[in-house]
């Protein structure tokens, strides 16, 4: 009941930051462009516009896989210590609530502020399509929406996690910068160099099992994963290049299955959220 | 039972220390001044008080529950004014104290509380983040108050308010007494806690060096007296005469203003001082001793006295 109480507070609060508005204003103008150049793409291959929700959700699904985790860590780097820095901190908690409840609250009211930046940014993607192509499965772009949104809660965790685990904002936002210079391209770069290591060339043959692991385990391919989940469409996976063509060693391992994302995603946002709780329950302030 | 019970506390921050075997009760009812420069710990003391630290060794209490574990049922029957704290920029006022009722479950109205503060309600429904440090502590203030606390904890409460402010700051402070509500509030001046305390307690370098009733504190002073040295002109070398009458046994403090010199000593000290100023080739045109005033005691207490002599 505390952990709500913040949650509202922090949510009246963050939401009102221009910043943010900006962000979703940028948001918003890569989904309707995105929405755009689906349309215009998928005109020219295929007489007649685009033939399903699920090409034009893949061309809004990369500005949300870059834009989304970066509204999240920007909305989720400061919340708590930003606060311990201003000293506002002392306030919340000179009230009655317990350290864990300010952080659980500051995930919630961020994750609604992330929420609110993506459906704005979606609906104006909508209304894009609509325009653009004319007719939208409202289902799956309903259900595409919502798996966006856990991603960003996924994203809020490991911001606010971050921010939890120490007293200065700049370190924390550095953590933030570090935390997307490894998963978006060290992470990739790394399994690359590992493969030329182990297999001797950085084009094999047939795939390994482990590197189609590593290559599912960030938070942006589970976002892949969980979306192919949840539209029953396979194109969205670390793996689906590679298991069209029959290249992986062993079949697709259970890791890069779609519905592991949604396991991936739950480690992503528990984990480092864990880790803040513990930390942040022992420091002085 | 005391409302803070504070016994043998160690407060280290790697090889510093901030506190060391503090013992400090608050009883129930009181009002406690908790005096100190800035930098003796004061502030350490409260955040301990209130978890927002925790204690190298020893034990804090409050209403006789250990504040660590059971820091949330002492916030409920708490009020705060912490030190330096910062309101939410894009929050109004009133939206502060809405929040502090509604986290504590109290159902006080927040236009009471904005008023008694001496918060206009303009200035309420404004965001906090154009306020000033004194409208800030108002509201800091007004949140403080919400729920009718038993113990209220103000960390240097009249910093930024203009005498007004200050005056009903101490007002408010007399008020939650007579309801019946302890109060622990810190100061490094000491003419802030002299009209509403009953009890002062005095902190240096993290040790508390004395403790008493504002005469009993006089009492163990009595010869403690203010010097008004006024010279022809300012020394040639001023700076080794300020130096040279500082060091003197007895002086606690010297403030030039211009020509005058304001120096706090003991009696017996007076001769010297003023033999001692002669030396620097200026003439005496004027002096006058005024009884101590409690400033000067505090000083006294805090640059010169060593805990062991003031214990006697």
């Amino acid at each position: 009941m505390s952990a709500i109480i913040v949650a509202k507070k922090d949510f009246r609060d963050a939401v009102r930051s221009r910043v943010l508005l900006a962000l979703t204003g940028l948001f918003a103008l890569f989904t309707v462009g995105g929405a755009f150049l689906a349309s215009r793409l998928s005109a020219l291959f295929e007489e007649g516009g685009a033939e399903s929700t699920i090409d034009l959700i893949l061309a809004l699904q990369t500005p949300a896989s870059f834009l989304v985790p970066i509204i999240a860590l920007f909305v989720g780097y400061g919340a708590i210590a930003g606060e311990r820095e201003s000293g506002s901190l002392q306030f919340m908690l000179g009230l009655p609530h317990r350290r864990q409840d300010v952080v659980l609250g500051k995930v919630l009211g961020r994750t609604g502020v992330v929420a609110v930046s993506i459906l704005i940014g979606f609906t104006v993607g909508l209304l894009g399509l609509f325009a653009f192509v004319g007719s939208v499965s409202l289902v799956d772009y309903v259900a595409f929406t919502l798996v966006t949104v856990l991603f960003g809660f996924v994203y809020v965790c490991l911001g606010v996690g971050l921010s939890a685990m120490t007293r200065s904002t700049t370190r924390a936002a550095v953590g933030a910068v570090g935390l997307v210079v490894l998963l978006w391209f060290a992470w990739s770069v790394l399994a690359q160099a590992l493969l030329f290591v182990i297999e001797g060339t950085i084009i094999p043959e047939t795939i390994p099992g482990w590197y189609i692991v590593m290559n599912s385990v960030t938070p942006d391919a589970a976002y892949g994963s969980a979306i192919t989940a949840v539209l029953g469409a396979g194109q969205f996976t670390a793996s689906s290049a590679y298991e069209t063509q029959g290249l992986i060693d062993g079949g697709v391992p259970i890791v890069a299955k779609p519905w592991f994302g949604f396991v991936l995603l739950a480690l992503w946002a528990l984990v480092p959220l864990a880790l803040g709780l513990w930390r942040f329950d022992r420091v002085d302030l | 039972m005391p409302s803070i019970d504070i016994a043998g506390v160690t407060k280290r921050y790697g090889t510093d220390t901030a506190l060391e075997g503090l013992d400090l009760t608050v009883e129930r009812g009181e009002i406690y001044g908790f005096l100190g420069p800035n930098g003796a710990g004061k502030s350490t003391t409260i955040n301990l008080v209130l978890d927002f630290i925790r204690p190298t060794s020893g034990e804090v209490r409050v209403f006789d529950l250990d504040a660590q574990a059971n820091a949330l049922a002492i916030r409920k029957r708490t009020g705060i004014l912490p030190e330096g704290v910062e309101p939410y920029d894009r929050l109004t006022g009133r939206q502060h104290v809405a929040f502090a009722i509604e986290s504590k479950g109290a159902d006080d109205d927040p236009d009471d509380l904005i008023e008694r503060v001496g918060l206009s309600a303009d200035a309420a429904d404004k965001k906090a983040g154009g306020y000033s440090k004194g409208m800030t502590q108002r509201l800091m203030l007004a949140t403080a108050l919400v729920g009718e606390p038993d113990l209220l904890i103000l960390d240097e409460p009249s910093t930024g308010l203009d005498p007004n402010g200050a005056r009903r700051m101490r007002e408010i402070i007399r008020e939650e007494n007579d309801r019946g509500a302890t109060v622990f509030f810190s100061s490094h001046v000491l003419g802030q806690v002299e009209a509403v305390c009953d009890r002062i307690g005095i902190l240096r370098d993290g040790h508390l060096i004395a403790e008493d009733t504002i005469d009993g504190l006089r009492d163990a002073m009595p010869d403690q007296t203010r010097l008004r040295v006024t010279l022809d002109r300012v020394p040639d070398d001023s700076t080794a005469a300020l130096e040279a009458v500082e060091s003197i046994d007895g002086v606690s403090s010297v403030t030039p203003e211009g020509r005058t010199l304001v120096v706090a000593c003991t009696d017996r000290a007076k001769t010297t001082v003023l033999h001692t100023i002669e030396e620097y080739d200026v003439t005496v045109e004027d002096f006058t001793t005024d009884e101590s005033s409690l400033e000067d005691l505090f000083v006294a207490y805090t640059s010169d006295a060593t805990p062991a002599e003031v214990a006697q």
